[in-house]
């Protein structure tokens, strides 16, 4: 592959001496923000993670079925939640009308793991749990949003309202490509074995916002072609194309001598690099170079295209050949009914190769400076939703507390961060607000969250916005 | 080259440099900035924020004595705090200080210390005030100026040590016009047009040519979308549809009638509340209602309605204000003069309509609505058009066909092999589920499946199959005596009483709770028992909403329907199946109890109606008159050649009944008990403060007494001709479409932090001229084009891109990429296979399967838009500002090309230039079968290579190519061409994709080679750059 130790801005650097400066802002976005403050910006300080792989839960985990160990619900089954620990907080139209609010104590059997002792469902995170010692995690993550989609937003772009640049936008604004011929951020959607309460997820979630649109995300397809029109239409050779490309940049050098315009220039290098993108991407899809032993580590799932298995695997070679930013979607964590009928599979899905890929990426010398993070967009009510049995509950969305955690890439294993109340209703010590959890990643990246910004709309905009923020020190190695 | 050769006027704009460095203070250009950026966030309007209640956005506090000592004392730099506090060694008294993380730069502080020492000339804010015309006496004879515009720009290039550069050529000029006024190309006829045009006016002939098009007003509709946030679905979570798009006719209506701006602006803001208010006026606010609105279960109604209420705030005042006035939903603005409680009284103009905080699913628009015809419509002239086509189209259609024999014997065939080998194994049902619904269902001991009413919604069914070498499958619906009337299903609907309506079947060779998108099994045909004559058994073969098999109603036997697989499935390799099912009548048309087969050999039923397979027995020579034109016409009905005759027949039905017939838009309107306005506690919903009534922000000039405290007299105050910001942004904007830039480059702020104008002279000359005018769009754009500015030369000298990178000061002419929307259009006009109609609901070209259907609720919402229906015939070759917009899968290829999501309100976009665009200019089947048509255009041209070419190049570039061009094509040309002689199936394979008719007449080889001479031409940057 060629440039693949090449950063972008070497890339750049190098193209700044051919093209100018003109060309080097086409390069970046011929943007007209550009004239108005956009400017690449360099790390703060030395990153500790060079790539992201970053797992979305999406629907919201409960997180006392998980991580978040309250024996002392056993007590409390089928009582009404407290006052005092609801404090009138609001709820979603979908229990606010129930005439009770029983508690519901999580089903599951807990456990100590590892030498950190995490109390943590064994039953049906049995692998994770193995990795206890090497994974941060928080139990007092919050949010002010209350259902799916103003909530993810928040969780992924900083804010409820739909139109900002997402974690992957800013880190691939911030530190770039590293291999030319593959995107800096990609999005996967793996689909979970139980699809029964999936929540919609869209390209809003992965969009670039006001940063220039070469940040969004751009979305691999299990089926199909992996990136949209990477294919060459039927009866297409890969050498006709070649051809074809070397025709368009010759016509295309001579209307530069003629107009100098170095966008130009821009486009002709945009079409070698499709050239050699539609060249790699066969390669990275295609599994068979993988080891019988990564198959075992990963599990028989990851041989079949969508699952979650297979994606955490093709999150591992995209990391591996220069991906900043992978973002991968696992759906179905809604459980409003159902607990015990969805949890299992949910579980399945994510326990081993979440196990793998920390494995795996520690095996390849690349846990250290990968980050690899858990989690979804809130959590969910002690109090059973719908009917309430010994065995089955439903649990409705929680804003004030949730569960989530981070390994490799500067996060500080071992870890427990964070405490609730007996109820996993409050927060009770060190909160982690989304603001500060961004602050924390953008930190493990190499940037100062209050500085890393970009001049939208006469504003310096920031990842964590204008509400305060702070990096959690407990939470790096 | 031949742009240079062309050149037929040179004139040069020059003027004594002068330096900056020299050039006086300019307190808006120089100082305002400085302030604003590293100041007002602790010192200026936010009360929250300020520190040591000392303001420097205002004048009296800047100048004011305090303790003895002077912020600013004009001219006397050491009686001055804010100087020493600048310059001090002191860090604790440093400003800004250490932790703002912001620092003056040397450069910085010497502009304030020449300020201060220069009289600390002090200005409001330069938006706020209004415009005025400037003089423009002593500069009466600049050489080369076309109008006004040329004096002003010249002031800034002599500043700037620039020159301007000799006019383009005319090809270049009747490109550009065309792309800058259309949105389209011109053919290579339009351009020999105006080039034979000697007369010394063709340049404003042809301007006003371009005005006068119909496409003028697409071209600048495209524009609005963005700021409007226009879409066809509601974009939160499900997403569903909605119907706007008559909504979008007006304004296309509007800027092609030249509708003055201010009425364009009272009426998308009030046109409901204007005495005698017309339909079309009550349509054309539906503006503020294109916002995204949430039907989610779970979300609170009064937090959804304050979102749409701030999203209203948001767009009006970033689309005619050009101010952020966002920024103070939650706290007073840090930098512009707008309080949290300016915010609020905004707010109430917008909050008084009876919308509803969950509303707009199933396909149904939110209240509050209204029902209307088209505005484009009106003139019946298209109308009256396509009765004419449509007969002409109809008798074409009914043209017996040459296939008619070989389709008889191959009919008979079937007819007589029906049957034949088949064999019908019952699959075990082993799960049933519905995604996000509790599944009611049952199996009953005979092995039927039960679904009770109303909780099946669209059901998911594994079942284990037995079967080897399954060619297909059938559904059995067995009646029930407890189904209406003892029918098949639970349907109620008219005509459909104890029916159902099976709007889709999909299947996959899968276990699992839902069907596998990306495994799903191809079918290859739809048969059924019995149908009702609406909804016949093909009808199921493609996912829509509203069409499907349904056996209608009165039916009490059991009824089947089979579907053929594209290739066999074996129970040895894939044991089980699911089947989706889905119902139509947003799912209440449900079936009750059914059985699935799976089958092998023969299927046993016909789509073939019983009465043409008896005619199919009589020898041709023994049928009578009677028969034999049944038979024609029948198989005309079916025969594949003739199926895009038939689309294009029921395209042109449905335009014509959309040109005619009433549809649903959404509307502003005032409720018999509007709500109540409060201030938001932090922009909370559930926190409310002090009650406020309308009104326009306090720091702006205030409304003439007078005017109603509602929409309308907000409307009415944004365009009294003294409004400091209404006609600037509108200009800027303009501006902004064909320069490539704004004069205020941040196009969606003006206020202190925004760019402060390059030119703000002619900024106001412009607003004043457009407000004089009787705010006159296609006056102002006219004035546009006319300047030299605008017509100067775009060719880029190394010295030229180092001093003016962006092109601000205008030293050469605009040159940039095309919108999203208009590179897709060049090719499709260059290609010939643009439908250049205006207006109408949006379409459904080519797109990537499933893209809807994997992130959608498709089976069990009644939310429409869930699944993604292609178009035939010319829908796919519509204007793409008419692609349906769906909120949360935006059309791709239109998204790579930078065109917003429209999800907000979007006042500028971004012309980025990336691989992905590369790859959908080369791979995107639209992009490719516009090559394989542009090609046949070619072929047709000339029988002589080099000819060929030329052609090519003049219909796509509006020039001929060069030596070396032809010879570069030429060798592209020869080398595929061998290629292809090789390998003619992989010519063939090229050829096939898209749906348009091919010329059966051209040689493969041939046509596929110059297919790639055509997929050159458009891929080249000019193609799709406006120069």
């Amino acid at each position: 592959m060629m440039n693949d130790m090449h950063t972008r801005r070497q890339f750049l650097a190098s193209g700044k001496h051919l093209l100018g400066g003109a060309a080097l802002a086409c390069l970046q976005g011929e943007s007209a923000f550009a004239a108005t403050g956009a400017r690449v910006p360099a790390p703060h300080f030395a990153p500790r993670a060079k790539r992201v792989i970053y797992l979305h839960m999406v629907g919201g985990p409960s997180q006392m079925d998980l991580f978040d160990y309250k024996p002392q619900m056993n007590d409390w089954y089928d009582k009404d939640l407290p006052e005092s620990i609801r404090k009138g907080q609001r709820l979603t139209t979908m229990t606010s009308g129930q005439a009770r609010f029983p508690i519901a104590p999580s089903k599951y059997r807990f456990r100590q793991a590892g030498q950190c002792g995490l109390w943590m469902n064994h039953e049906l995170l049995p692998r994770l749990s193995e990795k206890a010692d090497e994974i941060c995690w928080m139990r007092s993550l919050h949010t002010e949003a209350i259902n799916h989609e103003p909530a993810i937003l928040a969780m992924q772009t900083g804010n409820q309202v739909a139109g900002r640049p997402c974690l992957g936008s800013w880190a691939s604004y911030g530190l770039g490509a590293i291999n030319e011929n593959l995107p800096a951020f990609v999005v996967l959607v793996a689909i979970p074995s139980n699809r029964d309460q999936e929540q919609a997820i869209s390209s809003r979630l992965w969009g670039a916002g006001y940063l220039s649109g070469e940040h969004a995300g751009v979305s691999f397809r299990s089926k199909g072609d992996p990136i949209l029109y990477i294919n060459n239409p039927p009866g297409v050779s890969s050498a006709m194309r070649r051809r074809s490309i070397d025709g368009i940049n010759a016509l295309n050098e001579i209307n530069y001598r003629h107009l100098g315009d170095p966008s130009t220039h821009t486009r002709m290098q945009q079409y070698e690099l499709a050239f050699r993108m539609q060249a790699s991407v066969p390669e990275l899809t295609d599994f068979a170079s993988e080891s019988a032993h990564t198959f075992e580590l990963y599990g028989e799932a990851a041989k079949k295209p969508g699952t979650f298995a297979n994606s955490v695997l093709m999150a591992r070679r995209l990391a591996e050949r220069g991906v900043r930013f992978v973002q991968i979607y696992h759906n179905n964590w809604d459980h409003h009914s159902n607990v015990s009928g969805r949890m299992p599979s949910q579980c399945q899905d994510v326990d081993q190769p979440c196990y793998a890929l920390l494995e795996d990426l520690k095996q390849r010398g690349m846990l250290d400076d990968t980050l690899v993070i858990w989690g979804g967009e809130f959590g969910r009510t002690i109090y059973s939703q719908g009917q309430l049995s010994m065995t089955n509950y439903g649990r409705d969305h929680h804003p004030r507390c949730f569960s989530m955690w981070m390994a490799g890439g500067g996060a500080k294993g071992g870890t427990i961060y964070g405490e609730t109340d007996d109820f996993s209703y409050n927060i009770v010590k060190d909160p982690v607000h989304i603001r500060d959890f961004h602050a924390t990643i953008l930190h493990l990246l190499g940037f100062d969250h209050e500085r890393f910004s970009y001049r939208f709309q006469g504003l310096d905009q920031r990842l964590t916005g204008v509400l305060p923020a702070r990096v959690i020190p407990e939470l790096l190695a | 080259m031949t742009r240079i050769r062309l050149l037929f006027c040179a004139i040069l704009i020059g003027f004594p440099t002068v330096s900056q460095a020299e050039s006086p203070i300019d307190f808006d250009r120089d100082i305002k900035p400085i302030l604003s950026d590293n100041c007002y966030h602790c010192h200026g309007p936010d009360s929250e924020s300020r520190e040591a209640e000392l303001r420097l956005d205002q004048k009296d506090s800047v100048f004011s004595e305090r303790d003895g000592y002077w912020i600013v004392q004009p001219g006397n730099l050491g009686e001055s705090e804010l100087i020493a506090r600048l310059v001090t060694s002191d860090p604790d008294e440093l400003m800004p200080p250490a932790e703002s993380g912001k620092e003056l730069t040397a450069e910085q502080i010497e502009l304030m210390r020449r300020w201060v020492a220069a009289g600390a000339p002090w200005k409001e804010h330069w938006s706020f005030v209004p415009p005025t015309r400037p003089q423009l006496s002593n500069l009466e004879h600049l050489e080369g100026a076309r109008n006004e515009i040329d004096y002003f720009i010249a002031q800034r290039l002599a500043t700037a040590g620039l020159k301007s550069e000799p006019m383009a050529d005319r090809r270049t000029l009747v490109r550009r016009l065309h792309l800058d006024l259309t949105g389209l190309p011109p053919t290579a006829e339009q351009v020999e047009k105006f080039l034979a045009d000697n007369r010394e006016d063709a340049y404003e002939r042809l301007v006003e040519e371009l005005l006068a098009s119909p496409h003028f007003g697409e071209r600048m509709t495209v524009a609005w979308l963005d700021q409007a946030r226009y879409a066809d679905t509601n974009g939160f979570s499900i997403d569903g549809g909605r119907h706007m798009w008559l909504w979008r006719d007006w304004v296309i209506h509007a800027y092609n009638g030249n509708m003055p701006f201010d009425q364009f602006v009272i009426e998308q803001l009030a046109g409901d509340l204007l005495p005698n208010a017309t339909t079309d006026q009550l349509v054309a606010t539906g503006f503020n209602r294109n916002h995204m609105i949430t039907h989610e279960g779970g979300t609170i109604p009064a937090e959804n309605l304050a979102n749409y209420a701030s999203d209203r705030v948001r767009t009006t005042a970033e689309v005619f204000l050009g101010l952020t006035m966002g920024c103070a939903q939650c706290h007073d603005h840090k930098y512009d003069p707008l309080t949290q409680r300016d915010y609020y009284r905004f707010l109430a103009y917008f909050n008084t309509l009876e919308d509803k905080g969950l509303d707009g699913n199933s396909g149904v628009n939110s209240v509050p609505k209204t029902q209307a015809t088209s505005i484009l419509g009106r003139d019946q002239i298209e109308a009256r058009q396509l009765r004419r086509q449509l007969q002409v189209l109809e008798q074409q259609q009914q043209l017996p066909l040459g296939s008619q024999a070989a389709w008889e014997e191959q009919a008979r065939r079937e007819i007589a092999e029906l049957g034949q080998d088949l064999v019908l194994v019952p699959a075990e049902v082993i799960n049933v589920s519905s995604p996000n619904r509790i599944s009611e269902f049952e199996l009953r001991d005979d092995g039927t499946l039960f679904l009770k009413n109303g909780g099946g919604r669209s059901p998911s069914i594994t079942a284990k199959i037995t079967q080897e070498n399954v060619t297909g499958l059938r559904l059995v619906f067995y009646p029930d005596p407890s189904f209406e009337r003892g029918g098949l299903g639970y349907g109620k609907k008219e005509g459909l009483e104890g029916s159902f309506l099976l709007t889709s079947m999909s299947v996959s060779a899968t276990v699992a709770e839902q069907v596998d998108l990306y495994e799903m099994i191809d079918i290859r045909s739809a048969t059924a028992t019995a149908s009702h004559p609406d909804h016949p058994a093909v009808d199921c073969l493609t996912p829509t909403d509203t069409e499907g098999w349904s056996p209608g109603t009165g039916v009490t036997t059991p009824q089947s329907i089979t579907f053929q697989f594209q290739r066999p499935i074996h129970a040895s390799e894939t044991p089980y199946l699911t089947v989706m099912l889905v119902w139509g009548g947003g799912r209440s048309l449900q079936g009750g109890k059914c059985r699935i087969f799976t089958l092998s050999g023969n299927d046993d039923q016909s789509n073939i109606p019983l009465e043409v397979r008896e005619i199919l027995e009589v020898s041709p020579d023994q049928r009578t008159p009677q028969q034999g034109e049944r038979l024609r016409s029948y198989h005309v009905s079916v025969a594949p050649e003739r199926a895009n005759l038939r689309y294009q027949i029921a395209n042109l039905k449905e335009r014509l009944e959309t040109l005619t017939g009433k549809y649903d838009v959404m509307v502003m309107n005032t409720a018999k008990k509007p709500r109540k306005t409060h201030i938001l506690n932090r922009g909370q919903y559930d926190q409310p403060g002090e009650e406020v009534t309308a009104g326009v922000p306090a720091g702006l000039p205030q409304p003439p007494p007078g005017l109603p405290d509602n929409r309308l007299g907000l409307a009415q105050w944004l365009v009294a001709p003294d409004h400091p910001l209404t006609s600037r942004v509108a200009v800027n904007r303009l501006w902004q479409l064909f320069f490539g830039r704004g004069i205020v480059a941040t196009s969606a702020d003006f206020g202190s932090q925004g760019a402060p104008p390059t030119h703000p002279e002619l900024l106001d000359w412009l607003a004043r001229e457009f407000v004089d005018s009787g705010w006159d769009v296609k006056h102002v754009v006219k004035t546009m084009v006319m300047s030299a500015a605008y017509r100067q030369s775009s060719v880029t000298s190394p010295e030229k891109l180092e001093a003016d990178p962006y092109n601000q000061w205008l030293s050469r002419g605009p040159r940039f990429r095309l919108e999203a929307e208009f590179v897709r259009d060049s090719v499709l006009q260059v290609s010939g296979l643009l439908a250049n109609r205006i207006g109408g609901p949006s379409v459904r070209p080519y797109q990537p399967p499933n893209l809807w259907r994997e992130i959608s609720h498709y089976g069990s919402s009644p939310a429409t838009a869930q699944v993604f229906v292609q178009d035939h015939g010319e829908r796919l070759y519509r204007r793409s500002m008419y692609t349906y917009w769906k909120r949360t899968v935006p059309p791709p290829s239109m998204i790579s090309f930078d065109a917003p999501s429209r999800e907000t309100c979007s006042m500028q976009r971004e012309r980025t230039n990336t691989p992905l665009q590369a790859l959908v200019m080369l791979n995107d089947p639209q992009f490719v079968e516009a090559s394989r048509k542009f090609a046949e255009r070619i072929l047709h041209s000339s029988s002589e290579t080099d000819a060929r070419i030329r052609f090519a190049f003049e219909q796509a570039l509006a020039r001929p190519p060069s030596n070396e061009e032809l010879e570069i094509v030429r060798q592209t040309l020869q080398q595929e061409l061998q290629r292809f002689r090789e390998d003619p199936a992989a010519a063939a394979e090229y050829l096939e994709y898209g749906e348009s008719d091919r010329d059966p007449d051209l040689a493969v080889e041939e046509h596929a080679a110059w297919t790639t001479v055509a997929t050159l031409i458009f891929n080249l940057s000019e193609m799709i750059t406006k120069g």
